[in-house]
């Protein structure tokens, strides 16, 4: 069992400014059953995008995505039904993902009895022991998700998730805005829930310290493309792609108190997905560009057996 | 030693209600140094610096306390003084630098308008506005000049903010979390960006942030608070190798090393009270593992009013 993302590509059109932007530019990977695939990137790299797309809420341009050998968004309409219940999402705002004006038992049982997942004699208990499940206080099920701390409401939004019983869960930033204190809490309840209903996860997040908490393995992404992917520890102990590098580098890091280090500052921004540079997306900024950089889209190659890398450069 | 900044037993309320949100808050800033105010939502780090500049939003009023620049109270000081001293004196940043500059303005004419509402004496005001420009790394600052905000990224944004509370070369530089909404390489960017014009000018700077890996490399001191109370202050290297308030050894613990396994994280349980809820007692004895009694019916005070103290009846590294 497991998810397959092969070759997809996500555009959208701007109407005002009559132009595309390449959200996703050939995503292919792979999650098996049972592992933590995490994503990082920064703004625009697509890995929202590919998020909605392996939900289902929008279709892929081109390409396929499969989830056990099933066709995944072929038709939105129904595939949110059936077999997407396998594969949920958690957002990373559980107060505008929550419906302010809805308990937090009536939102979780929503989920069971759209699914018709227990006879409607059992919701009532399942909502409670779902409640349980992520930490949540039986008595509290009747309070609106303003009446919760925000780490109340993430564990609410992941119960909700649970509820259509999925094989995959999405999680996209789901501990960003947290406050640090409760960010642990949240991480630490996520990696028991992935034991206990042996579930598959993919982990979103601009945070390569939390990515590196969870994953198994990890997909660096930048303008809709995977730069590097391998192990976690192949990808953080030892990365190749010049990104990833920089990315590293890049993480305020609490345990070294060295000053600011002016060396190595990756200059640059990342460009306008609706105007890609031709050839390597990342050669405007990279250190080690060379002039074929420019004109060839680099592939991912292996580098080592499970680590891949888009650079021709560090392969050589 | 004289203090550029000496702020005495600071409170913060809410005007209708008097609750409490910011309780008898004390620290001093030296010249040219840089300070880390560390804290979670609520625990009252950003109404600190507000109350510097008398720029608590309305409903909110400084309860008691002095706020001192360079001896002056700009507690009492009247809005013309005030005035003087914004942008002029001590500059601020702020998170969203969208929101915090003016979004139907060409940013020449935002960066002039500093220099035409101050008093001082640079001859050529849109040279001196350009070089600004220019030194913090805006790739065309002639053309940056006739922009408007939403011609740029997030990045540049927070670089013409920067380089717009430099204008006057202020003696103390407020930035309230203004990395928190950029991406991680472009955060760094802008990091390199403060150390190096703070360590050129000898400025000093409050930094507030809830995010502990920025200030440990940016600061000289940290002050760490906790439901509108400082409980903790250090040199960067007190608080980050041997932290001495549970509540800062907690915080520290539920962040993943870098070179850690992947154990479990360590969790504080429970989420802060609210300011005025506390009352008589260590607002973090709930969430404490070694609370007693003593700390649920009796309020630890900072140690001293050193560089170096701790609100806690029992410190990690204390006999007992």
């Amino acid at each position: 069992m497991s998810l397959k993302v092969d070759g997809v590509i996500k555009r959208y059109k701007v109407r005002a400014k009559k132009s595309t932007i390449s959200a996703l530019n050939g995503v292919s990977l792979e999650v098996k059953r049972g592992e933590t695939l995490g994503i990082v990137g920064e703004s625009g790299c697509g890995k929202s995008t590919l998020a909605r797309l392996i939900v289902g809420l929008e279709p892929p341009t081109e390409g396929t995505l499969t989830w056990n050998e099933e066709v995944l968004g072929k038709s939105v309409r129904n595939s949110l039904k059936s077999h997407h219940s396998k594969i949920q999402l958690v957002f990373q705002d559980p107060y505008s993902s929550l419906n302010p004006r809805q308990t937090i038992g009536s939102c979780v049982a929503e989920v069971i009895k759209t699914h018709q997942l227990r006879a409607v004699d059992q919701v009532d208990s399942r909502v409670t022991e779902l409640l349980s499940v992520v930490g949540i206080p039986m008595d509290m099920k009747n309070r609106f998700p303003h009446q919760l701390s925000g780490g109340q409401r993430q564990r609410v939004a992941i119960a909700r998730a649970l509820a259509a019983e999925p094989d995959l869960l999405v999680l996209d930033e789901p501990v960003s805005a947290l406050d640090v204190s409760v960010r642990a809490d949240v991480m630490n309840l996520l990696v028991d829930l992935k034991e206990r209903f042996s579930l598959t996860y993919i982990f979103i997040s601009h945070d390569l310290s939390m990515v590196r908490h969870i994953s198994d393995e990890i997909a660096v992404m930048y303008l809709g493309r995977i730069v590097e992917l391998g192990s976690w520890s192949e990808v953080l102990n030892s990365p190749r792609h010049p990104y990833t590098r920089a990315l590293i580098d890049s993480i305020p890091d609490h345990t070294k108190i060295q000053g600011i280090d002016f060396e190595n500052v990756l200059e640059g921004e990342v460009p306008d997905p609706a105007n890609l540079p031709n050839g390597c997306a990342f050669h405007l900024r990279c250190p080690i560009a060379k002039p074929n950089c420019r004109i060839e889209v680099p592939a991912l190659k292996v580098a080592k057996a499970s680590h891949l890398v888009a650079c021709p450069e560090v392969l050589k | 030693m004289n203090k550029l900044l000496e702020i005495s037993n600071l409170s913060v309320v809410i005007a209708e209600d008097e609750r409490v949100l910011v309780n008898d808050v004390s620290f001093a800033i030296e010249p040219g140094e840089a300070v880390g105010v560390v804290g979670e939502s609520g625990s009252g780090k950003t109404l600190s610096a507000l109350s510097i500049l008398g720029l608590l939003a309305r409903g909110l009023k400084i309860g008691s306390g002095e706020v001192k620049f360079q001896g002056d109270n700009l507690i009492q000081a009247s809005d013309e003084t005030l005035r003087k001293i914004r942008g002029n004196e001590i500059a601020m940043i702020y998170q969203d630098p969208m929101t915090a500059l003016n979004p139907v303005m060409k940013l020449g004419d935002q960066l002039l308008e500093v220099l035409n509402s101050h008093e001082n004496s640079i001859a050529k005001p849109r040279e001196h506005v350009l070089e600004g420009l220019a030194a913090v790394g805006i790739p065309d600052p002639k053309r940056a000049f006739e922009s408007y905000p939403h011609e740029f990224s997030g990045g540049m944004r927070q670089r013409v903010m920067i380089a717009m509370s430099l204008l006057l070369s202020p003696k103390l530089l407020i930035a309230d979390e203004p990395t928190t909404a950029l991406d991680v390489t472009i955060q760094r960017q802008i990091l390199a960006l403060v150390a190096k014009e703070r360590r050129r000018r000898n400025m000093s700077m409050l930094w507030i942030t809830h995010d502990l890996g920025v200030v440990a490399n940016l600061v000289d001191r940290v002050i760490v608070m906790y439901a509108g109370r400082i409980v903790e202050v250090g040199t960067v290297k007190e608080i980050f190798n041997s932290p001495k308030h549970p509540y800062t050894v907690g915080l520290l613990a539920s962040l993943p090393a870098a070179d850690s396994s992947k154990d479990k994280l360590a969790s504080i349980p429970g989420v802060p009270p609210k300011p005025w809820q506390v009352g008589d007692s260590c607002a973090f004895s709930p969430r404490c593992w070694k609370s007693e009694e003593n700390c649920r019916s009796k309020r630890p005070e900072l140690s001293d009013r050193s560089a170096s103290a701790v609100a806690c009846f029992f410190p990690e590294g204390s006999s007992r």
